[in-house]
């Protein structure tokens, strides 16, 4: 940096400062936000990791063809994993195996795809163990009561719904769905019984027991769709999802979090919103800069023409323009990211929102901040570098 | 003696709109090495046209031009800004420093301009400094020094990259008598001392009369030449 350009910078503090704040901007929208939106996916996604079990078991080269009963996988595998297996009179081949370390719980889970009420697209329906998939998620009851596992003899069809069920169906009375309300599930009338949080998978939810009897008979084949397996600590997982390929070759272990559409899905209209703030946040910077830069090209004509007079090339002209225009840039980049820092510890502290600052947005801000600041210099620049020298010298 | 600048049949033509104004129609004049040379005439008779196209600054109509033996009407534009910046010193009216620098920042910014690399003469700029009169203003601001001392700053920063020829537009043309008187004297110095080739317009009788010769034009001609004792 030589003396021209700091004391041309120095000259006109106010232009200076609000350039430097343009391009702050932008950094800060910039960090701000791709922070917000990561600090939210991730908190959403632990959220969701919280309630919902690590790995997904089903059972393998089992073809579901449409129409054919869903139910394939034999339940006693989620007694297996949780509690180890030895041969019974019932199955003498049987190789003993342990229980798989580190597992806390595993719950059988019935899966049914039946047209949406409505007639439009599908819904599913899940079968469920109650008191094991509560140890397996962190569903809870905030209004009525559980389902029953409904073995009694004269079975009643009761249902489970989530919040957001009862806001957008209505039973059929008509009425929103509410305790009490009935409504068609494997084609039969249940009643609601309880609604639960948070949303996992399917939101209307019936014993398996029920399912199993209406797909066929429980006392014909005791199965389900797939297990659900929470392990002791998160950081278990992949340690888990080995050890129960090992111990049973023939099933397949997915981890919950590699399934894109359970996670991703609500973020993508996040990451369109990031790239429209980098849109917005680039065009303001430049334009700041190619203005304020534009004015001081003016105001500075006869300087320009002083420097055309001293033989200083046209690269020459360029060139100084844009060490001052990348100057103000990278005191706008240090004030922005210092403003960033402090809205991080001001939202987090006045609000529940979470930002996460990382290194890659911090770069692409910096960057951003410097490449406008280039590039809204460029043509003030070019245009001075083109001035014609006499005119310029003479200029009042 | 060895001319350091020629022009032959030197024509300029300004098209304003559709008319055009014939400002120079025919210069031929030379400057020898070391020669100042000073060129009076009426308002509008084309002198610093001439002076701008001697200077790089201004495509000629017609002609050529040669400064130090190099033909300034056949290059480039940025051929020309080169020459300039090698062979040209540029002093105006107006003392067009820069007002943000110190006169020593003046002097540096045609040093790092000049040189390319930051290479610069510090003993040069003292000698410089010394027989303008300005060691004490060298950290002054223009605003913090007088007309005169102004110029005689331009002055040092025209001549600080020992340039062929040093071209003055009436330099005293915005001082008084007694800072004309100074700068007057500093462009004889700087004739005497460093062997300076000037070339200077002026309206001043007295000031033409400390040149080596004095160049008559009227009318976008060259209409007389005479030598001073
Ligand atoms: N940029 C221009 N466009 C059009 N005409 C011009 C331009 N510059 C100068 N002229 C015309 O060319 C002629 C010569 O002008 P020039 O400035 O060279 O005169 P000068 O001898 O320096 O006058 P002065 O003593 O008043 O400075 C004048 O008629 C002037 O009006
Ligand atoms: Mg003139």
């Amino acid at each position: 940096m030589n003396s021209l350009v700091v004391a041309n910078v120095k000259q006109r503090p106010l232009r200076t400062a609000l350039s430097m704040a343009g391009v702050a901007l932008g950094v800060i929208l910039v960090v701000l936000v791709a922070g917000l939106v990561r600090g939210v996916s991730r908190d959403t996604t632990q959220r969701q990791m919280n309630v919902d079990s690590e790995l997904r078991v089903y059972i393998d080269n089992v073809n579901i063809a449409s129409g054919a009963n869903p139910l394939q996988m034999p339940r006693r595998y989620a007694d297996a994993i949780k509690n180890g297996v030895q041969p019974t009179p019932e199955y003498p081949d049987i190789t003993p195996r342990p229980p798989v370390a580190g597992v806390k719980e595993v719950t059988p889970v019935g899966l049914w795809v039946q047209n949406s009420v409505g007639g439009i697209g599908f819904e599913t329906v899940e079968g469920i163990d109650w008191e094991s998939l509560t140890k397996t998620t962190g569903l809870h009851i905030i209004e009525g009561r559980p389902i029953n596992d409904s073995r009694q003899p004269e079975p009643e069809f009761e249902v489970i719904v989530d919040r957001y069920y009862t806001e957008v169906n209505k039973g059929l009375d008509g009425k929103p769905v509410r305790i009490g309300s009935t409504i068609t599930a494997l084609n039969r009338e249940f009643t609601v019984v309880g609604i639960y949080e948070p949303s996992v998978m399917s939101r209307i939810k019936i014993p398996l027991y029920t399912m199993q009897e209406l797909t066929g008979g429980a006392d014909i084949a005791d199965n389900c769709s797939f297990l659900m397996v929470k392990c002791e600590r998160p950081e278990l997982a992949d340690e888990v999802r080995e050890t129960i390929k090992k111990y049973y070759p023939g099933l397949k272990v997915i981890r919950t979090d590699e399934i894109p559409a359970l996670y991703s899905q609500g973020l993508v209209g996040l990451d369109i919103f990031l790239n429209v703030v980098i849109a917005v946040s680039v065009i303001i910077s430049t334009m700041i800069i190619l203005l304020a830069m534009y004015t001081t090209i003016i105001e500075r004509t006869r300087e320009i023409g002083i420097l055309k007079g001293l033989g200083a090339s046209k690269p020459f002209i360029v060139w100084a323009i844009e060490k001052e225009a990348t100057l103000i840039s990278a005191l706008g980049v240090a004030v922005g990211f210092l403003i960033s820092v402090a809205g991080k510890y001001f939202i987090e502290a006045s609000t529940r929102l979470r930002i996460d600052l990382e290194w890659r947005w911090l770069l692409l801000g910096a960057g951003m901040g410097l490449v406008c600041g280039l590039a809204g210099a460029l043509y003030p620049a070019i245009r001075a570098a083109n001035l014609d020298p006499v005119e310029a010298i003479s200029y009042e | 003696m060895e001319s350091v600048l020629e022009t032959i049949k030197l024509e300029m033509v300004y098209r304003v709109g559709k008319v055009d104004v014939p400002a120079l129609r025919g210069v031929d004049l030379q400057a020898g090495a070391g020669e100042y040379v000073a060129i009076m005439g009426p308002s509008g008779c084309g002198k610093s046209t001439f002076l701008h196209i001697v200077g790089g600054m201004l495509q000629p109509t017609a002609g050529q031009v040669m400064i130090d033996g190099e033909d300034l009407t056949r290059m480039t534009d940025s051929q020309r800004t080169d020459l300039r910046r090698r062979k040209i010193g540029f002093v105006f009216q107006r003392f067009n420093l820069f007002p943000t620098l110190s006169a020593e920042g003046n002097l540096k910014l045609a040093e790092r301009i000049h040189h390319k690399s930051n290479g610069s003469d510090s003993k040069r700029r003292r000698d410089l400094l010394r027989l303008l009169k300005l060691e004490d203003k060298i950290h002054h601001k223009p605003l913090e020094m007088s007309g005169g001392e102004q110029q005689r700053v331009a002055l040092a920063r025209a001549v600080i990259n020992r340039p062929a020829i040093l071209l003055a537009d009436e330099p005293t043309g915005n001082l008084d008598s007694e800072n004309s008187q100074i700068v007057l004297d500093m462009l004889r110095d700087l004739n005497k001392e460093f062997g300076q080739t000037i070339v200077m317009i002026t309206h001043n009788p007295e000031a033409a009369l400390r040149a080596d010769r004095i160049i008559e034009m009227r009318d976008g001609h060259v209409v007389g030449s005479r030598r001073n004792q």
